[in-house]
Order: structure tokens, then C-alpha cells, then sequence
């Protein structure tokens, strides 16, 4: 007996009282008595206080010698190839025999501190709860310091047999399909997966109650089994979730899910089932932990268990929340999960890089249409608006989407376009227009609208840190839309140019729809920014009158008199329409003819105006008869019509003939020849020469009846698109910075800038240039050699001079 | 054109009030507007040759540059003037010289100008653009009955003598 190393050599008394002391753990045969005049001697030779160290270090040294290695080589008894079933009652095995070894000294100690307690004997020391305390610190420093992974690998397989036996039992009911289809396969029961008469369901949950006996009497119950369980509910939760949600977002599974924990929680009590007999039975105030109830234990677990869930839900809904956004409003319930558990988990910047990456990687990117790009944007409006109420998500994620808009030409045309109902399958901005509440666009510097300064709630953290506070974080999807470039301006422009190019398409006066969406316009964008708008439409309205007045007046001239080519027009007050194109060409006389005669009707009705024709821009009616066959009622161009009337007073014309007569490029009549070549009226031959085909030797081509619609248009529109009226504006400025270096020699691009904005009137489309785009302008004109750089000063090159 | 010359504003708003400053400074704004149309239509127009922009932020007061007009013996030689308008503009003519030094019988070492329509039969139907252009023929074709710079006027019949004393004097 060397372990009492701090005994001298004369005090063997003292080692032999040790050596009865320790005789009380090896056997319960001794009695109180034997004990009480035991301690009594140790207490005569004041030796008393080492009892306590003494038994402590026994403890310590018999486990680390015998019992741990023990207990880890019967752990891993079951070599190789064996059963599940064997794995896990050699693992209860190896736990019974565990507690059987260190019961004595468990008992021992109790027995000692109840001693202390009492201060039976002059003991003094910790008493029962300390030492108790001590000794399991003892016990699980050396058997868990560095445990093998094979402990970890059991536990986790056990339990999670465990819990599959326990759910298949709980969930009988629920999980009836699950179930069924195991039994389907081959009769293995749901819950251990053996064969039917092999099952040893009941086998394993008895397994579990003695286990978790085992392991709350040593207290090594969290140590052991608290990782086992977590990594257990993580799996259980992420499959669970990945069969049953992923891709699935029309649906809530927040109490699916909950009636799910709810019997994953019948599971975790069953794990920690001991501590509830012992808190039940062995309600001694000796108990060191059992302070504990058990049922704050398992709350603890469910509070776990829905951090767990809430995170593993977030994590995989992240991942999908473009798709989520992109089956906006189909998705609501998947979005309301998600900010039901966004809002329990510290996840939102990681939702916003994902989100922003998604958007970058998914959506903007040349090959998508930037219909599509809207769409998805007023989708992520919505959905995320739901998401999150104070727009800061919003804010932050689709600031990418907002960017790449800006350089998508045909943005503005298409939010104007699906604005007013005509962009095909994108109805949302329309209904969200005729929306009975418009938002203002202005800038609302309301502070003090009516709004509570107790309910005020600072933003998020992750919000940008712009100037632009809570207050006009806006969600209103067309102000949303409108600000991506900043202004209204350029999308009421936008809408005039769409407007003027319907109205200019039509030609038949009708405007009621036109009305409506300007009325609606006016209600966002304000009376005097529509005022063009108006304008037009009133333009419309007029020439409908002066174009009856005109007709009727015709309709009073004698027969001989009458104009033979009927004519109508669109009055438009060239200020207020957008730029139309311009496109140049020789009138056949009988048109030219009966536009001057409407001309003095006119100028006779409106004093002091005239009328300045725009031919290109209209369109004819024709008949065209032929020896055999007629065309009737055929809608094309003035061109198109021109050129078919040249026909009629001579039946041959060369290209070049025809170009001189018309004033038009000879490719351009190419082109527009194509029309009556498929009609089957002209036939080029050979020389270039084009003919009239009087009669129809190839009847089935003409008789196809396709009207093959002008496939040459290079686009419809008859406005000048918006690049083309930008060139025009940089032109303008052009002009302007050419006179200023002329006249002040040489500025910088401050100077320059400060100069256009202060001199450049600022007429309809003239809007503002920013520094940054002034100083890419002029660079390219230095690259360009039309301007010369130095030191930050820009002149002109003295070439020019 | 006698009629065109008042300032209708002006004069009926200085018999009203005896000319108190009102007038001005109403008539201010209405002529910033004009000379900033002008210098819209100067910047359109994109007349080679003559070419003017406001000094500084003062719309009042413009700098302007001529070239010689091609065949006559100031092609090849650049002018700046400077022109500053009157708030009467352009019921007023406004003030223009040269700030090059510019040998010419009709402008004298001061850089002031001798031309009708800039004092007596100046008209508000003039602009910049109309005063530059005929600033810009002036140098071809001096009025030699009433010259300023007398030695230039004698001279000037002798174009190839005008010419060499002209371009040995031109300073930039």
C-alpha cells in the first residue's frame, strides 16, 4: 500500500486503518460500526482529513489502471464484422460493468460525505454533494479525456436505432406510408430494420432505459450521449427536410414540423428517461444534480432542437430563395417559414450574399431578356417585402438588379411598356398602376406623419448606410422601378416616345385606352409632368375634327373637284411629340397634290398655322388591279404605295430608275420591292428590271394569300430611339464645350461641367450629365484627338484653331 | 426699326413709375433668357469661323472669337472680343471690342469697333451671331470713308503691304 505516500513510516496504524477504510469498498459486509470505530481510530491519530484524498485517489488510480481500459477494450469486444444488435449489448455491457466497478467507490463516497455531513467523527470536508462531485469530475476526466471514436461511433449507432424504433412506434399513424413501404420490402421491421421475427425493437428501447440509467448514475449522460443526439437531430432534421421540402414552397411546414418534434421529443425523453425515475424516486437531498427537473432538461433539448430546425430550414431555403422568388406569389407559405425562422437565426447576411450572388449568377447576365429580369425583380419586390418589412433585404439585395438595369438599354421601354399593359405576359405593373392607392413619387419629407416615435424601430444592421433613411425605403414596386435611374423624367419621356409611337401606328383615332393610362400616369407622376402627354392625346382628338370639317368641305365641291386620292391626317404640334424620324422621299404627284390642297383647307381653318408633312410616316390603302385578278383593300406604306403607283404609268422600271424618281436609296427600293414581289405583282428580270406581272402565271404563289408582313422593317418605331436622342444630346454638348474652349481657352472638367449646366437651356430630353459621364465623354473625344488633356486642364487641339 | 429700338417694358413701366429699378431687375431674367436662347442658337447654327461663350458664371458678359474670313488678308489670324450686354438687351446694343489688337481701319488701338449696327442702327432683330458675322465681314471689307486707324485705311489699298504690316503686327 504505497498510495498514502504523504504517511511517514511510524504511523502504520494509520496505513492499517487506511487499509480497513478501503476494505469498506471492496464489500458491503462491513457494517457502521466496523466503519464508525475505523474512522474513529484515523480520527485519534489525526488522520481524518487524508480519508477524503485518500479515497478520491484510489478512485483515480484504480481507473485509470483497470477499469477505463476494461471498459474501452469491451467496448470494442465485437471485432470486425458483427451485428448491430451485438454492437449495442456490448456497448450496454460495457457500461453495466463500468457502474459495477465504480459503484463502490460512488457508495463509499456518498457514505463518507454523509459523514462529512454529519461531522460524524470530527470529519469535516465538502460533504456528500462535493465529493460526489469530485469523484464524477474524476471519473469523467479519465474516461472521456481522449475517448476513442468508437464510443462516439456506437452511441450514435445505438441511438440512432433507438430513435428509429421509437419514431416508427410514435409515429405509427403519421408515418404510416414510411412504414409501409419498409414492410413492403422484403418484411423488415420499420424500426431496428431486421426481419420481422428477429425484430428487437422492444429489446433496444429496454437497451436505452438501462443505458441511460447507467449513464445518469455516473453523470455522463450529457458527456456521452449530448453529441450523439445533436449530430442525430441534425441528420434526422436535414433528411427530413430535404425529402419533404425541398423544392416544395406552396406549402407551410413550420407545424408539420412541429408535430414531428414534438415526437422526436417522446425520443429525447426516453434518453433522458433515468433522471426522470431518479428525480421521481430517489428525491435525497444527496442528489447532487437532480436540482435539475427534467422537464427543463428536455426543454432545454426542444429549444435545441428548434435552433436546429430553424437553421437547417434557413440554410436550405436560402439556397432556393431565387427559385422561391421566382414562384412568387406561389411560394407565400415557404416565404413566411423563412422569415419565421430568419427571425430566430443570425442568418440575414448570409441570405443577402447568397441572394446577391444568386441574382448575379442566375439572372443578370446577357443571355436573360431584360423582360425577364423585371419580372424577377418585381417578384423579389414582393416576395421580399414579405420577407422582411423593412425593405433593408430588399434594399440590399436587388441593388445588383437595380444597377444592371441601368445598362440594359431597353429598360425603360420595357417597364413603360408592361407600365401601360402592351409588354406581353407581364401584367403586374399594369394592375399595380391602377392600383386605387398611389404613392407618391415625390420625395416625401414627411418626418411627422402622424407616425409614433414609440414605434419607431431602428433599421437592421445590415442596412445600407445611405442617406436615405427607413422613411423612404419605399416598397411601392413602380416607384421602385421608376427610381432605378434616378428620375421620372426619363420614363415619362420614355412614355411619350411609347406613347406617340402608338398613337402614330394606329391612325385611327381611338384613344380611350391611351386616356386611361395617362390619367393613371398623372396620378403617379403628377398633372404637370403628363402635360405632353395630354397635349398628344388632345392632338388626336383635333385632327379627328379638322379632318372631318376637311372632309366635309371636300364633299361640298363639285364632282370634278373632289380630290382623288381621300386623305386623312394626324395633326401633331411638332413641340410637344417626340423627335419623329426623319426619313426623305419624292411624293408621287397625285399624293403630293392632294396633301396641298388639304394644306390650304387647313390653313384656312387654323389661321396663322400650316402644316409641315411627315409621308414616311403614314400608311395607304390600296387596290391594285390587274388584268386577271385584283388585290383589294391592301394596308402597306406610302413607300410601298409609291412605288406601286409608278407601276401604273409604266410598266418597267430599273432600280436605279425608280431610286431617281423617289429620292430613295436603291437598296431601300430593293427592299421594299420585296413586297410586291411576293404579292406576285412585280417580277424582277433580268438587268435588273422590275415588271408587272398582269397576269398571274404562278397562281399558287399569289394565291398562298400569306401576307408575308414586311419582314425588312428594321424595327417599328417611328421615334427616334434613345440612343439616337442621346447622340443628339451629346452632340449638343459637344457644340457647347467646342464654343468654351474656343472662347476661354482651356478649363477643367469642373469648370467644364458647371459651365453645361448652367448654359445648356434645358430643353424637352435635355437632361443632366453627370460629372462622371462628362469626363467619360471627353475622353473619348481626347482619345478621338478632337481634344487635348493636360495637368487635369482640357483644350482643344490647335489643328482646329 | 425706330419702334423696335424701345424697350416696350422699359418705357411703359418708366412712365409709370419715373423710372424706379423695378424695371430692371424684372427685365433681367426675360433678357438671361434671350441671350440664353442665343447662345442655344449660336451652338446649333455651327458657324464656322465665329464662336462666342459666356467669360464666367455672368451670362452679361461673353467672350467671342473670329477667324478671318478665307481670301481675305486676315485669313490665318484668330480675334478675340469681348461682349458685355446691357440689362436693356437688346432693345440696347451691347458693348463689343477686341481684345486681340487687331490692325483694321476700323478699330482703333483700344480695340473699339466702328460699325453702324452696333450704335446707331442697331436693332433687337440682331443676335451675337449676326453681330460676329458682320464683325467677320467688316475685316474684309472696311469702310474706309470713316476710318478709325487712319494709317491702316491708307494703307489698305495696298493689300500685299496691309497684309505683311498686318501679320508682322499680330499678337496673339
Amino acid at each position: 500500500m504505497t498510495i498514502v505516500y504523504n504517511l511517514s513510516g511510524n504511523e502504520r496504524g494509520a496505513v492499517n486503518a487506511a487499509g480497513t477504510v478501503k476494505s469498506l469498498g471492496h464489500s458491503d459486509i462491513c457494517t457502521d460500526e466496523v466503519l464508525s470505530d475505523a474512522l474513529a481510530l484515523l480520527g485519534n491519530h489525526g488522520l481524518g482529513q487524508y480519508v477524503e484524498g485518500w479515497l478520491l485517489e484510489t478512485l483515480q488510480v484504480r481507473l485509470t489502471t483497470s477499469v477505463a481500459p476494461e471498459f474501452w477494450t469491451e467496448l470494442k469486444q465485437p471485432e470486425g464484422e458483427s451485428q448491430e444488435r451485438d454492437r449495442a449489448s456490448a456497448l450496454l455491457k460495457a457500461f453495466r460493468n463500468l457502474l459495477q466497478q465504480l459503484e463502490p467507490f460512488l457508495g463509499g463516497l456518498e457514505r463518507l460525505g454523509s459523514w462529512q455531513d454529519e461531522s460524524r467523527g470530527g470529519l469535516c470536508g465538502p460533504g456528500a454533494r462535493g465529493l460526489t462531485e469530485r469523484a464524477f469530475s474524476v471519473i469523467r476526466a479519465i474516461l472521456l479525456f481522449s475517448p476513442p471514436l468508437v464510443l462516439q461511433e456506437r452511441v450514435l449507432e445505438f441511438y440512432s436505432r433507438t430513435f428509429s424504433v421509437h419514431m416508427s412506434q410514435a409515429g405509427e399513424a403519421v408515418e404510416a406510408e414510411e412504414g409501409t413501404t419498409e414492410h413492403d420490402e422484403g418484411g423488415l421491421c420499420p424500426g431496428c430494420a431486421a426481419l420481422l421475427h428477429l425484430c428487437w425493437c422492444q429489446e433496444a428501447l429496454e437497451q436505452l432505459q438501462e443505458l441511460s440509467h447507467i449513464l445518469s448514475r455516473l453523470q455522463l449522460l450529457e458527456r456521452v450521449s449530448s453529441e450523439a443526439v445533436t449530430s442525430i437531430l441534425h441528420k434526422l432534421i436535414e433528411q427530413r427536410m430535404e425529402q419533404r421540402c425541398r423544392g416544395e414552397y406552396e406549402s407551410s411546414f413550420l407545424t408539420d414540423f412541429n408535430d414531428w418534434l414534438g415526437q422526436v421529443l417522446g425520443w429525447l425523453s426516453r434518453v433522458f428517461a433515468s433522471k426522470v425515475e431518479e428525480a421521481g424516486s430517489d428525491a435525497t437531498p444527496t442528489d447532487g444534480k437532480m436540482g435539475h427537473p427534467t422537464s427543463a432538461l428536455l426543454q432545454r433539448w426542444h429549444c435545441h432542437m428548434h435552433q436546429f430546425f430553424c437553421r437547417i430550414y434557413v440554410n436550405m431555403r436560402i439556397e432556393e430563395l431565387f427559385s422561391i422568388i421566382r414562384d412568387f406569389p406561389e411560394s407565400i407559405p415557404a416565404i413566411e417559414d423563412l422569415k419565421f425562422c430568419l427571425e430566430r437565426t443570425n442568418q440575414r447576411q448570409q441570405l443577402l450574399a447568397s441572394l446577391k450572388s444568386a441574382f448575379e449568377t442566375r439572372l443578370l447576365h446577357p443571355g436573360v431578356h431584360t423582360s425577364d429580369i423585371l419580372t424577377v425583380y418585381i417578384s423579389a419586390i414582393k416576395a421580399l417585402r414579405e420577407l422582411d418589412p423593412s425593405m433593408v433585404i430588399l434594399q440590399v439585395a436587388c441593388q445588383p438588379i437595380r444597377k444592371y438595369l441601368r445598362t440594359r438599354e431597353d429598360t425603360v421601354r420595357q417597364i413603360v411598356g408592361s407600365l401601360t399593359g402592351d409588354a406581353e405576359g407581364c401584367s403586374d405593373l399594369a394592375n399595380e398602376l391602377s392600383r386605387a392607392d398611389p404613392v407618391t413619387l415625390e420625395t416625401q419629407d414627411s418626418e411627422d406623419e402622424g407616425s409614433d416615435p414609440e414605434d419607431w424601430t431602428p433599421d437592421p444592421t445590415d442596412a445600407l448606410a445611405d442617406k436615405t433613411g427607413s422613411k423612404r425605403r419605399s416598397s411601392d414596386i413602380i416607384s421602385l422601378l421608376v427610381s432605378i435611374y434616378g428620375s421620372k423624367e426619363i420614363f415619362i419621356n420614355e412614355y411619350k416616345t411609347v406613347l406617340a409611337d402608338r398613337l402614330l401606328h394606329q391612325l385611327n383615332y381611338n384613344t380611350a385606352r391611351e386616356i386611361r393610362n395617362v390619367e393613371l400616369l398623372k396620378l403617379r407622376f403628377g398633372e404637370s409632368h403628363m402635360h405632353y402627354c395630354e397635349v398628344m392625346l388632345k392632338d388626336v382628338a383635333d385632327s379627328r375634327r379638322i379632318n372631318t370639317n376637311i372632309r366635309e368641305e371636300e364633299s361640298r365641291l363639285p364632282v370634278e373637284e373632289q380630290a382623288t386620292l381621300p386623305l386623312s391626317a394626324m395633326i401633331i404640334s411638332s413641340e410637344f411629340w417626340p423627335q419623329l424620324k426623319e426619313e426623305k422621299m419624292e411624293l408621287p404627284a397625285v399624293a403630293s397634290k392632294a396633301m396641298e390642297d388639304y394644306t390650304h383647307r387647313f390653313e384656312k381653318l387654323k389661321a396663322m398655322r400650316t402644316l409641315r408633312w411627315k409621308p414616311h410616316l403614314g400608311s395607304v390603302t390600296l387596290d391594285v388591279e390587274l388584268e386577271d385578278r385584283t388585290i383589294a383593300n391592301l394596308t402597306v406604306t406610302p413607300i410601298h404605295a409609291a412605288i406601286i403607283l409608278h407601276f401604273q404609268d409604266k410598266g418597267t422600271w430599273t432600280l436605279e430608275e425608280l431610286s431617281g424618281v423617289l429620292g430613295v436609296p436603291q437598296e431601300m427600293v430593293r427592299r421594299k420591292l420585296a413586297l410586291w414581289q411576293q404579292q406576285g405583282v412585280l417580277r424582277e428580270e433580268a438587268g435588273g428590271r422590275y415588271v408587272v406581272q398582269e397576269t398571274s402565271s404562278c397562281r399558287e404563289r399569289s394565291d398562298r394569300g400569306v401576307m408575308l408582313i414586311e419582314s425588312d422593317e428594321e424595327g417599328d418605331s417611328n421615334t427616334a430611339t434613345q440612343s439616337e436622342q442621346r447622340e443628339e444630346k451629346l452632340q449638343l454638348f459637344w457644340a457647347y464645350i467646342q464654343a468654351m474652349l474656343t472662347n476661354l481657352e482651356s478649363m477643367t472638367l469642373e469648370r467644364i461641367h458647371s459651365m453645361l449646366r448652367m448654359f445648356v437651356a434645358a430643353g424637352p430630353g435635355v437632361t443632366e450629365m453627370d460629372v462622371n459621364e462628362l469626363q467619360a465623354f471627353l475622353q473619348r473625344k481626347v482619345r478621338a484627338h478632337q481634344l487635348i488633356v493636360s495637368t487635369g486642364v482640357y483644350r482643344l487641339p490647335k489643328t482646329t484653331q | 426699326m425706330a419702334s423696335q429700338n424701345m424697350d416696350p417694358a422699359a418705357a411703359a413701366s418708366t412712365a409709370a413709375l419715373k423710372g424706379s429699378e423695378t424695371s430692371g431687375s424684372v427685365s433681367k431674367g426675360s433678357v438671361s433668357k434671350r441671350l440664353q436662347q442665343e447662345l442655344m442658337t449660336l451652338m446649333v447654327s455651327g458657324d464656322k469661323g465665329i464662336s462666342a461663350f459666356p467669360e464666367s458664371d455672368n451670362l452679361f458678359k461673353w467672350i467671342g472669337t473670329i477667324d478671318g474670313a478665307q481670301g481675305t488678308v486676315y485669313e490665318g489670324l484668330r480675334y478675340k472680343l469681348s461682349l458685355e450686354f446691357p440689362s436693356g438687351y437688346p432693345y440696347n446694343a451691347p458693348r463689343v471690342k477686341f481684345i486681340t489688337a487687331c490692325f483694321h481701319p476700323n478699330v482703333d488701338e483700344n480695340g473699339f469697333i466702328c460699325l453702324d449696327i452696333l450704335k446707331d442702327k442697331w436693332s433687337a432683330l440682331y443676335d451675337v451671331r449676326s453681330i460676329l458675322l458682320s464683325i467677320q465681314s467688316l475685316l474684309g471689307e472696311p469702310n474706309n470713308d470713316s476710318p478709325m486707324n487712319s494709317a491702316a485705311a491708307e494703307l489698305w489699298d495696298d493689300q500685299e503691304a496691309f497684309k505683311a504690316h498686318l501679320h508682322a503686327t499680330y499678337k496673339k
